[in-house]
């Protein structure tokens, strides 16, 4: 176990306690088991899992993955298409279509109230009412194409008006049309877009829309599904300091999606890797990108160009994504791993803590297993990118 | 705009090829029909009448092709349609009495089935996989049921057997034409079943149509991002279903063709006093100067109709009306 | 092309029976009927019975011989006018999609005025003026029926050859140097086979209301059977209103089951062109024994706790902590 998991302990029961019921309400000061106060975590992922299909034909999309979230922290998921890192997002809302199935676990979402009262809901046995409650107010979504997840035949302007209306009753239409504009300002666009329809505006402005459209209801989190990919660089730039700049202003929670890791160092505080549906590493984002520790990170960064600083070379990951039908057996990864090792083959590592700082991977790499020599390059320390770093004390495994 | 413009282009296209098939038609068949016409009601008609006829195809054989031709185009924007052998009536007169009743009976049903059709089928695209799906085998059973057959059932079910509707005719005989509130009400009872029966023959298509067409959208991001923004349930359906009608009203050139085919052929069952009974006797009488009229108005009705289809699609697509601009 | 799966939907399946159904009754329909549809012997509006299954009409002939001769003079001029009416489209399609340019324009302009054009109207027109000997011939009648029911199939096919002809397999013959009318209809057209399947039974559920229509007005020779004349017989007699329900019963409900197999046909292809139709392949049986909800949906993502997978085996030994 994690120690992320001990420390949200004091949820656990308090979700233990009201299996039947989804919502509970527990008190700010509820400190029982000395991690941080509750109202600190917004999001409390554990054990979940997510099927494609089911019976015969089901396939793991996401398996067991724990991940948690803290107020105005932005989360950073990465991986490759088909690592699992949406669907898991969508899964937690439960958003995800069909054939999509979630297979177990739970997503306790805290929607404190103003006094400062949690109230936790399980999203995961939520009805559709309590989900419509949470959604928008509190969990807000933004597409990676914002063409097609505006409606193609509605005004901006009534796209706004349609969520004030619903979410906030007592709104009067003076003061609904206020707000938009506010939000449209908000991210840099004219109020006479009020009057556009989706396909009228550019894709950054589009976009734009999209993201003061999350905005509406200051929402505590914000889930940002790969949202500058269909950009060009220069408003995915432009973008990206506009969401910097929005969330230091209102501090809303973040999990951010993306393949493109040096994006996410710039702007994730902790970041989380996945492949095949699981978990490889958890890292502060500097950390990750510094010294990255699975070797599927190492790839991942190699992959891209970073936004600022010396270029490397960029020399990617040989292979391909692999088919979730038909894993290998042991580590996900080791038919793609230069390191992959005799113990890669057999077992399948799971996510462990590596005692620096909250850092967590699941490679043998790091098992500390006799004999077992970490490469250079995974187990550099420090900011030094190419620094050779000393060789980690060789530990007997009893 | 732009849109506008290049559906009037092909409307005035198509009604100009309607027109000239009216002409080219009996010069194209052997044994000459015009003459064999015109030589079967000498006698029964006046020799004016006579000569409006041989106008009407586009005066003597005699004369080259192209000159016939601009003579029936000349004679056609004058509104010599020809005169009825078997009515001794100009056509035109004939049409104008039998236009209206058609027009109210298939507008009517028309508007009336893609309404609903409409409806149901976003319903049952919206819960798809529920029990409502056992719905779509009887309904395309309807759909494949020839409208003349249907009507024929139910003319026999509803009117002769259980004498819910009055049949035939379009009015109680007791009764003068006119607008009075007796008539009205006359020519509604009358209506009725014709109407049923022709939106139980046409309401199928669209439904399928827009049972598919909701499928499709309701798997688009934006449908989804309604979910996700908490909105009620009958705002999210409205949102797939104001998009997934589109296509339905963007192929309606094409259904309305069908559906006023097929209505035409339920005015013969019941002897409803439309173009679709006169068009029947019309054949067998062998009238041609009739047939020809009642094809034209048909065709140029059915433009009619596709114009408003477009100018209703123009008006619910925001991205038609921008086409050029970005 | 991907492996043609056929589809295990009842629907379709029930649609090919009929189909099939059908198609035997047109080669063995005339030698399985009891009597000739023509043989007046008979006592005149008989109801259906152990002799007489459909019963007789007022002329004392047997409907359900005139029911089983019918079938074929109906499904032949279906099927020639279903096949030069999917042939015409095929190459007006395929040749506006791919060439392109003044050949599209021209081609598309052509389809939209047929499409425009009421077709029953229209085949009214030309059938008046046919000589009778030519209203008999059943290869004349299915041309002109072909002639009236292209257009859509046309529009169909263009639209999806437009989106084949920048895909590699075609750029590569193209530049390979292939001939183009090689390219057009050896490289593209099987690629459209399942919008030429779903065409053909379109023009075919066409052709078959045309034909019967045409003869229910008496616009084809009285003297061929077919489940047209049938009914133009029966509304000349009066059936309906008579309630001789028997006489014009049988050939209706066989042009609607005849049309209800085609359709359910298409909902075959359908599902197999557009796999957003497609359905999950669960029974509602099987759906409920694995806790899953009878429909799924939107935005609300079921929970299936006891849901089969073969995860990956996760090693019970855990690495330690360095």
């Amino acid at each position: 176990m994690s120690t992320e998991s001990i420390e949200a302990s004091g949820v656990v029961t308090s979700a233990n306690v009201t299996s039947d019921v989804s919502v509970v309400t527990t008190t700010h000061t509820d400190q029982r088991t000395g991690g941080p106060a509750m109202g600190q975590r917004i999001l409390d992922i554990r054990n979940f899992s997510v099927d494609y299909g089911w019976g015969e034909g089901a396939v793991r999309a996401v398996n067991n993955v724990d991940l948690h979230l803290n107020r105005s922290t932005v989360l950073g998921i990465a991986g490759e298409s088909g690592s699992g890192k949406s669907t898991l997002v969508y899964g937690f809302t439960r958003l995800l279509r069909a054939p999509g199935v979630i297979a177990g676990g739970e997503a306790l979402f805290n929607l404190q109230s103003e006094d400062g009262t949690d109230i936790i809901v399980d999203l995961v046995t939520a009805s559709e009412k309590e989900l419509r409650k949470v959604r928008w107010s509190n969990i807000s979504v933004v597409l990676q194409s914002a063409l097609s997840a505006l409606n193609p035949v509605l005004r901006v302007g009534t796209q706004f008006e349609q969520v004030l209306k619903t979410h906030r009753r007592d709104m009067s239409k003076a003061d609904r049309r206020a707000r938009t504009v506010e939000l449209l300002a908000l991210v840099g666009l004219n109020e006479d877009r009020l009057r556009r329809y989706p396909h009228e505006l550019s894709g950054g402005q589009r976009q734009r829309v999209m993201i003061a459209l999350a905005l509406a209801l200051d929402p505590q989190l914000v889930i940002m599904d790969e949202p500058t990919t269909a950009l060009d660089v220069v408003t995915q730039r432009e973008i990206i300091s506009k969401l910097f700049e929005l969330r230091s202003r209102f501090g809303f929670a973040m999990i951010f999606i993306t393949h493109d890791l040096s994006l996410l160092v710039e702007l994730a505080d902790e970041i989380v890797v996945m492949y095949a549906g699981e978990i490889v590493e958890r890292a502060s984002a500097q950390a990750l990108y510094d010294t990255p520790r699975h070797p599927y990170t190492l790839g991942l960064l190699n992959s891209f160009p970073p936004m600022h600083g010396v270029r490397t070379e960029l020399t990617g990951i040989p292979g391909s994504p692999p088919d979730l039908a038909q894993l290998p057996t042991g580590c996900n990864f080791n038919p793609r791993c230069p390191y992959a090792m005799e113990r890669c083959l057999k077992e399948s590592p799971s996510l462990a803590d590596l005692g620096e700082d909250g850092r967590s991977v699941a490679c043998w790499l790091h098992s500390g297993d006799a004999g077992v020599v970490v490469p250079v390059e995974l187990r550099r320390t420090g900011k030094g990118k190419r620094e050779p770093a000393p060789m980690p004390v060789k530990r007997d495994v009893s | 705009m732009r849109l506008i413009g290049r559906r009037l282009a092909l409307y005035s296209v198509t009604a100009w090829v309607a027109i000239s098939v009216n002409f080219i038609l009996p010069h194209l068949m052997p044994g000459d029909p015009i003459q064999t016409l015109i030589g079967k009601i000498q006698g029964q008609v006046t020799p004016q009448e006579i000569e409006a006829i041989r106008l009407s195809f586009g005066g003597g054989l005699d004369k080259p092709l192209l000159t016939q031709y601009f003579t029936y185009l000349s004679q056609l924007l004058h509104g010599n349609l020809g005169v009825s052998i078997t009515l001794s009536q100009p056509v035109t007169t004939i049409l104008k009495q039998s236009v209206p009743w058609t027009l109210g009976l298939i507008g009517i049903s028309t508007i009336l089935s893609f309404i609903i059709g409409t409806v149901c089928g976003a319903l049952l695209g919206w819960t798809r996989g529920s029990r409502l799906d056992s719905l779509i085998p009887t309904a395309t059973f309807f759909q494949a049921i020839p409208y003349f057959f249907l009507a024929t059932v139910m003319l026999l079910v509803f009117g002769s057997d259980l004498h819910l509707f009055p049949v035939l005719g379009a009015y109680s005989q007791n009764l003068h034409p006119g607008w009075t509130w007796a008539f009205a009400a006359s020519a509604v009872r009358y209506a009725e079943l014709p109407v049923v029966s022709i939106v139980l023959s046409s309401i199928a298509g669209w439904m399928l149509g827009m049972r598919n067409m909701m499928i499709t959208v309701v798997a688009e991001d934006f449908v989804l991002m309604a979910v996700a923004m908490g909105l009620p349930k009958r705002k999210v359906i409205m949102a797939a279903a104001r998009n997934a009608v589109l296509p339905s009203i963007a192929n309606l050139s094409l259904a309305i063709g069908l559906v006023v085919s097929g209505a035409l052929l339920v005015e013969l069952v019941f002897n409803y006093p439309g173009v679709g009974d006169l068009l029947l006797n019309a054949v067998q009488n062998e009238d041609y100067p009739l047939i020809q009229g009642i094809f034209l108005v048909i065709t140029l009705a059915v433009l009619a109709a596709n114009l408003l289809a477009d100018l209703v699609y123009l008006g619910l697509d925001p991205r038609t009306r921008t086409e050029t601009a970005t | 092309m991907k492996k043609l799966r056929i589809p295990r939907s009842p629907k379709v399946i029930l649609g090919l029976c009929i189909v099939v159904f059908f198609l035997l009754l047109t080669i063995f329909g005339p030698l399985l009927a009891p009597f000739s549809p023509d043989d007046t012997s008979f006592a005149p509006l008989l109801t259906p019975s152990a002799h007489h299954w459909f019963g007789t009409t007022s002329l004392g002939q047997d409907i359900f011989s005139q029911t089983l001769v019918g079938a074929r003079a109906t499904i032949v001029v279906a099927l020639v006018a279903g096949l030069v009416a999917t042939m015409l489209s095929m190459v007006v399609g395929i040749s506006a999609g791919y060439l392109g340019g003044y050949t599209d324009d021209g081609l598309s302009l052509m389809s939209n005025v047929f499409l425009a054009i009421p077709g029953l109207p229209l085949l009214i027109v030309i059938d008046s003026y046919l000589p009778v000997n030519s209203r008999s011939n059943s290869l004349v009648i299915g041309l002109i029926i072909a002639l009236t029911g292209w257009a859509w199939g046309a529009r169909v096919i263009r639209a999806q050859t437009m989106s084949l002809r920048n895909r590699d397999f075609v750029e590569a013959s193209r530049i390979i140097g292939e001939k183009r009318h090689r390219v057009m209809f050896f490289e593209v057209a099987p690629n459209l086979l399942p919008i030429l399947a779903s065409s053909l039974l379109f023009t075919l559920l066409y052709s078959i209301g045309a034909y019967v229509t045409l003869a229910y007005i008496g616009l084809t020779s009285t003297s061929v059977w077919n489940w047209g004349t049938m009914l133009f017989w029966a509304q000349n007699n009066n059936a309906p209103l008579s309630g001789e329900w028997y006489w014009f019963v049988p050939p209706g409900v066989c042009i609607a089951l005849v049309g209800t197999g085609l359709a359910l046909l298409n909902f075959g292809i359908d599902e197999f062109i557009n796999p957003r139709l497609r359905a999950a392949g669960l029974s509602s049986k099987q759906r409920r024994k694995l806790g899953l909800p009878r429909r799924q949906r939107l935005g609300l993502t079921p929970v299936v706790r006891s849901n089969v997978t073969t995860p990956a085996p996760i090693a019970t030994t855990k690495p330690v902590t360095t």
